[in-house]
């Protein structure tokens, strides 16, 4: 698939504001470049501006009684389980949006918060797991950590690595003996931080002197349902480039999407998967960009 | 000849020019002495004439098509001429091997998958114009499993950036249908089960546009879903003698392979038929059966677009609208039946207050059937990632010592077991 030098046609245009407060778009307007967390300060950056966002936020809902009436509008399109008042506070915030910003790091520019409530789709896409690794910074011996952990399967004819479990939060790791483990499982960045800290505990504990260097998510899951059937084949014959559908094969669509770059699985039921994200908001940017196009795909003939 | 060199062990003058094999010497005829030695090889100045062109250049094995990949471009015209394409699409399958082996991804593949390439190029080719060709026939034809064809099959498709388009379903309804050995009698098809083969491939089609405006399509393999609407079209066209026969032996007695979803399919077709039956005022009173429904085939057929649209609501539509809609369809669905009722019977059948069924919503199976089990919500979680870990929740990850060397006995018991397979 070949990159484009053009946007697609549907990042053009007005974006929803429909993202929630907590996603760390937020970092966009402070001027930082969106990096993936490096390591723990700039998550703690993260929470700071969450928190401010947060009391903005309570601030301006108290001056939100006169938009009610959207509220219920907004809840029997069908709003999955987030509360709406989380969208009345973003309309009127000047937050810039990153679906009308080319990509980073140039200048953000705001948008005007003045977009009707019923363009956002009121559905935000659970993060299903997540994916990351880090660096011990030692090499490790991996039969004595098999030996005396009592979670940890290993067997080096399968594979070169130990793979080792732990109950809360439910995840699985994979350490290698060059000192650098993959993590997976937790369903948001903190438990997956969480976790990442708790099996460096378990393997300190067994005397190795292991740090926790370059803590880096490489993958985020997410998925949705839109709650209405959609017509794939109509889908892939006007979005060709970016979409693959082949019924012999698989029963979803794949589709490629550019900016963000994110992997859709769209599914004829309405659920759709997103994938390939290494922050949040690329998850629920991508899914803003596509909702409008999959609901013009609703009705059929 | 001696040139006024004398031998250093003998001192004589006679020395001789000897060449051994290529080497040439000094020989001292009287001692045998070797006095001096030319080089045996030729030095770098000498060769550098010789280096202007390379080994490699020199073969031409660059600018040559490699053993492997000419045997792949003899497998690709194979198989066109095997399914009996046009001679442009061999020529196109061809350039398009050609233009994948130049990926060094491809070239360094192992030979299954390089067999799996020759499958993948002839099947884009056609796509690209619109001959419709499964992925399953070409699997069979080249021994593949349709694992290793589909990574194979993506892999080129994101390497050469090609546009494939979808499967044409009509297409393929012709040419599958054509395969069906139901046109003329012989000694496996008795008379009765003989068809005329436009009838079949008519009513085949309309039943198969039918699955598709009601999502029984979409997502889902295509053929299991032909198989099924050949079979009714076939049993529809004479029910009395043709609905005995079931859909195993339809396929068996047509030489064609059953595929593993078209019974369930069928059932999903029947389904919707019946459906639409309940709204066609005069079978109404017959109560329709999944059997006696395939009878009245061609009437639904002739009127399907006008029942999908009164059987069904739309899944998508707004619920207010919804309401409205509803009541629109009863009204006249119930004056329709009473009136046919006055008029045929003069007798009410049905009691004052029944109405035709109200629509089903017209949703993909997926979403009609029950979820298999239900996902809560993940509860809301208030994790930082940085809080502390205490000592007693990793304890119970380590094992204790007499763990260990429980763990350490048991594993030195398996491998002695082990080793020792057959003790005697």
């Amino acid at each position: 698939m070949d990159q484009n030098n053009n946007p697609p046609p549907y990042a053009q245009g007005a974006m929803t504001p429909g993202i929630p407060i907590f996603s760390p778009m937020m970092l966009y307007g402070t001027g930082l470049t969106p990096q993936p967390i490096q390591n723990t300060n700039s998550l703690s950056i993260l929470e700071e501006q969450q928190r401010q966002q947060q009391q903005q936020q309570q601030q301006q809902q108290a001056a939100v009684a006169a938009v009610q009436q959207s509220t219920s509008q907004q809840a029997t399109q069908g709003a999955s389980g987030q509360t709406p008042q989380l969208f009345h506070s973003q309309t009127l915030t000047t937050a810039p949006l990153p679906g009308t910003t080319p990509l980073y790091p140039s200048p953000m520019t705001p948008i005007t918060p003045a977009t009707p409530a019923s363009e956002s789709s009121g559905i935000v896409p659970q993060l299903q797991n997540i994916v990351s690794t880090v660096n011990f910074g030692c090499k490790l011996d991996l039969k004595t950590i098999a030996l005396h952990a009592g979670n940890a399967e290993y067997n080096s004819k399968w594979f070169a690595a130990v793979i080792m479990r732990i109950r809360e939060p439910w995840t699985t790791a994979l350490i290698f003996s060059s000192g650098k483990m993959v993590r997976t499982g937790a369903k948001s960045e903190e438990q997956s931080r969480l976790a990442a800290r708790k099996y460096a505990r378990v393997v300190q504990k067994l005397g190795v002197p292991a740090k926790f260097l370059d803590f880096k998510i490489q993958n985020m899951v997410g998925s949705c349902d839109v709650k209405f059937p959609i017509r794939l084949e109509g889908f892939v014959l006007t979005h060709q480039q970016f979409s693959s559908y082949e019924p012999e094969l698989f029963p979803g669509l794949i589709h490629r999407m550019i900016k963000p770059r994110i992997v859709l699985l769209i599914f004829v039921s309405g659920k759709v998967i997103l994938t390939g994200a290494k922050v949040r908001a690329e998850i629920y940017e991508a899914f803003e960009n596509i909702y409008p196009i999959l609901k013009g795909f609703r009705k059929t003939t | 000849m001696p040139g006024g060199g004398r031998c250093p062990d003998c001192g004589s003058t006679e020395l001789v020019e000897d060449s051994h094999y290529s080497q040439n010497q000094l020989v001292c005829s009287d001692c045998g002495c070797v006095v001096t030695e030319g080089v045996l090889t030729t030095t770098y100045t000498d060769e550098g004439n010789l280096r202007e062109v390379t080994y490699s250049r020199s073969t031409g094995e660059n600018e040559q098509v490699s053993r492997s990949q000419q045997r792949g471009l003899r497998r690709v015209r194979d198989l066109c001429r095997v399914l009996q394409l046009p001679p442009t699409f061999e020529d196109t399958a061809v350039a398009y091997y050609q233009q994948a082996y130049q990926h060094s991804g491809i070239r360094a593949a192992r030979l299954q998958k390089k067999e799996v390439l020759v499958g993948c190029c002839v099947l884009i080719t056609c796509r690209q114009r619109n001959w419709p060709l499964t992925m399953g026939t070409i699997c069979t034809l080249l021994y593949a499993d349709l694992d290793m064809f589909s990574g194979t099959y993506m892999q080129m498709v994101r390497l050469l950036g090609l546009d494939v388009p979808s499967l044409c379903l009509v297409d393929l309804v012709k040419t599958y249908c054509s395969s069906f050995k139901l046109f003329e009698a012989s000694p496996s098809v008795p008379a009765k089960y003989v068809e005329d083969k436009e009838k079949m491939l008519s009513r085949t089609l309309q039943l198969v546009e039918l699955a598709d405006e009601t999502w029984l399509v979409t997502g889902r393999h295509p053929l299991p879903v032909i198989t099924a609407a050949t079979f009714l079209a076939w049993q529809s066209l004479r029910p009395s003698d043709r609905l005995t026969c079931s859909l195993a032996r339809f396929c068996k007695l047509a030489n064609v392979d059953l595929p593993y979803p078209a019974s369930s399919r069928l059932q999903e077709l029947l389904a919707v038929l019946l459906r639409l039956a309940e709204q066609l005022a005069w079978l109404q009173v017959l109560k329709l059966d999944k059997r006696s429904v395939v009878a009245h085939i061609g009437d639904l057929l002739q009127h399907r677009h006008m029942l999908v649209r009164k059987a069904f609501r739309d899944g998508t539509a707004e619920p207010g609208a919804l309401d409205a809609r509803e009541e629109e369809l009863q009204g006249p669905g119930q004056g329709q039946g009473w009136g046919r009722e006055d008029r045929g019977h003069g007798s009410l059948d049905l009691p004052a207050g029944k109405r035709p069924a109200s629509p089903a919503l017209l949703l993909p199976p997926c979403m009609l059937k029950p979820p298999k089990r239900i996902c809560p919500t993940p509860p809301v979680s208030t994790v930082t990632g940085d809080e502390n870990i205490s000592d007693s929740e990793i304890e119970q990850y380590l094992r204790t010592p007499q763990e260990v060397r429980d763990f350490q006995r048991a594993q030195a018991t398996r491998q002695a077991a082990t080793s020792v397979p057959n003790p005697p």
